[in-house]
């Protein structure tokens, strides 16, 4: 994928169960380079004052960081996005976790990836686990975590909207 | 530098595991068009799902549509409240943006029953049910999920402690449920 637009998603075809494969890549996403105006940006939209994500002399000289970061916060709203995008049409981004490892500074290329670790059928859903997480340009993986992703069979059921979690 | 060489879990402590906070209304005039717009610029989603009605009209969902967990990010400072930020630099010229801002902290929940204690962030976890509807109320419920106990190659001992937060809506529809888990040491 690598990038994505409005048109692209709003025609995405839907990736069926039978279309991914334990070990598979899925697409990925690029974002960036990010700069003090993305932060700052993400900062203002979810009223997070924290001096580190847009006082760089705070940062550096009280802080003792390398720059102004990227918020965590807007690393956990990111990957669950990719993930949703991967999903659409008619799937669904069920569940993700990660964990907060490498600081994310201005000038730093992000790509959002997934890679399918198993999958199963239940109650003629498919549900696809995956490794997931957002490495930067040098290869430093700042957010790796587990998702699992629910995609429909071909010629099978529509996941339910609002998702039903499977009973067992 | 001594370590702690005693458990941290002690039966008041294990007591708390499933205790909850009050459930509380995070959202102030509900979910509202133009705040989705800035939060999506943001985090850069172009998905026209989140603002072309007509064709949200045409997706599974029929209705314009959220990020993930865009419901959790609603508690803002409501008109009328004391400027937070002003009084954070007033009590501290040097403050870093967070500490003194405290909205008050509704629906949190009651401290555990342990000594200062340094808290790292130990992972996130998210699971998603329902986009919210443009207009919808939203509620947060915190509980603690889990308190498990760790103990280092050195004999230290540290806590691991989830808190769990539902998302509801209006209807009392289960939107998204968030799990943070901190190690404490």
């Amino acid at each position: 994928m690598t990038t994505r637009t409005g048109e692209e998603l709003r025609n995405k075809q839907q990736t069926h169960y039978e279309d991914v494969n334990e070990g598979q890549m899925l697409p990925d996403y690029v974002l960036g380079p990010m700069t003090p105006t993305h932060i700052f940006r993400w900062s203002a939209a979810i009223e997070n004052w924290h001096r580190i994500h847009y006082d760089q002399d705070f940062a550096v000289y009280h802080e003792g960081l390398p720059n102004i970061l990227v918020n965590g916060s807007w690393k956990q709203s990111v990957l669950p996005g990719y993930l949703k995008d991967l999903c659409l049409p008619d799937g669904w981004m069920w569940k993700c976790s990660f964990q907060h490892r490498a600081m994310i500074v201005p000038g730093d290329t992000i790509t959002c990836w997934a890679k399918v670790t198993s999958k199963k059928v239940i109650d003629g859903l498919g549900f696809i686990e995956l490794e997931v997480g957002m490495k930067t340009q040098d290869d430093i993986e700042t957010c790796p975590g587990q998702a699992t992703i629910v995609l429909p069979l071909k010629g099978g059921r529509s996941v339910p909207y609002p998702f039903v979690p499977p009973k067992s | 530098m001594t370590t702690q060489q005693q458990s941290y879990l002690t039966p008041e402590v294990k007591a708390m595991v499933g205790v909850q906070g009050e459930k509380v209304e995070v959202t102030i005039w509900g979910i509202e068009k133009e705040h989705l717009r800035r939060f999506v610029h943001a985090i850069m989603d172009p998905d026209p799902r989140y603002w072309d009605e007509e064709f949200a009209r045409t997706t599974k969902f029929g209705e314009v549509i959220m990020p993930p967990i865009y419901c959790t990010y609603m508690n803002k400072t409501a008109p009328g409240a004391e400027d937070p930020i002003s009084r954070a630099f007033r009590n501290n010229p040097v403050s870093d943006g967070i500490g003194g801002l405290d909205r008050g902290r509704p629906g949190a929940l009651p401290p555990l029953p342990l000594p200062q204690m340094r808290v790292l962030n130990a992972g996130n976890d998210i699971e998603v049910f329902k986009y919210p509807s443009l207009g919808d109320r939203i509620f947060s419920q915190q509980k603690y999920g889990s308190i498990i106990e760790r103990v280092g190659r050195d004999g230290s001992h540290m806590l691991i402690v989830t808190n769990e937060t539902i998302f509801t809506n209006q209807k009392d529809e289960v939107l998204c449920i968030t799990r943070s888990s901190g190690i404490r040491r």
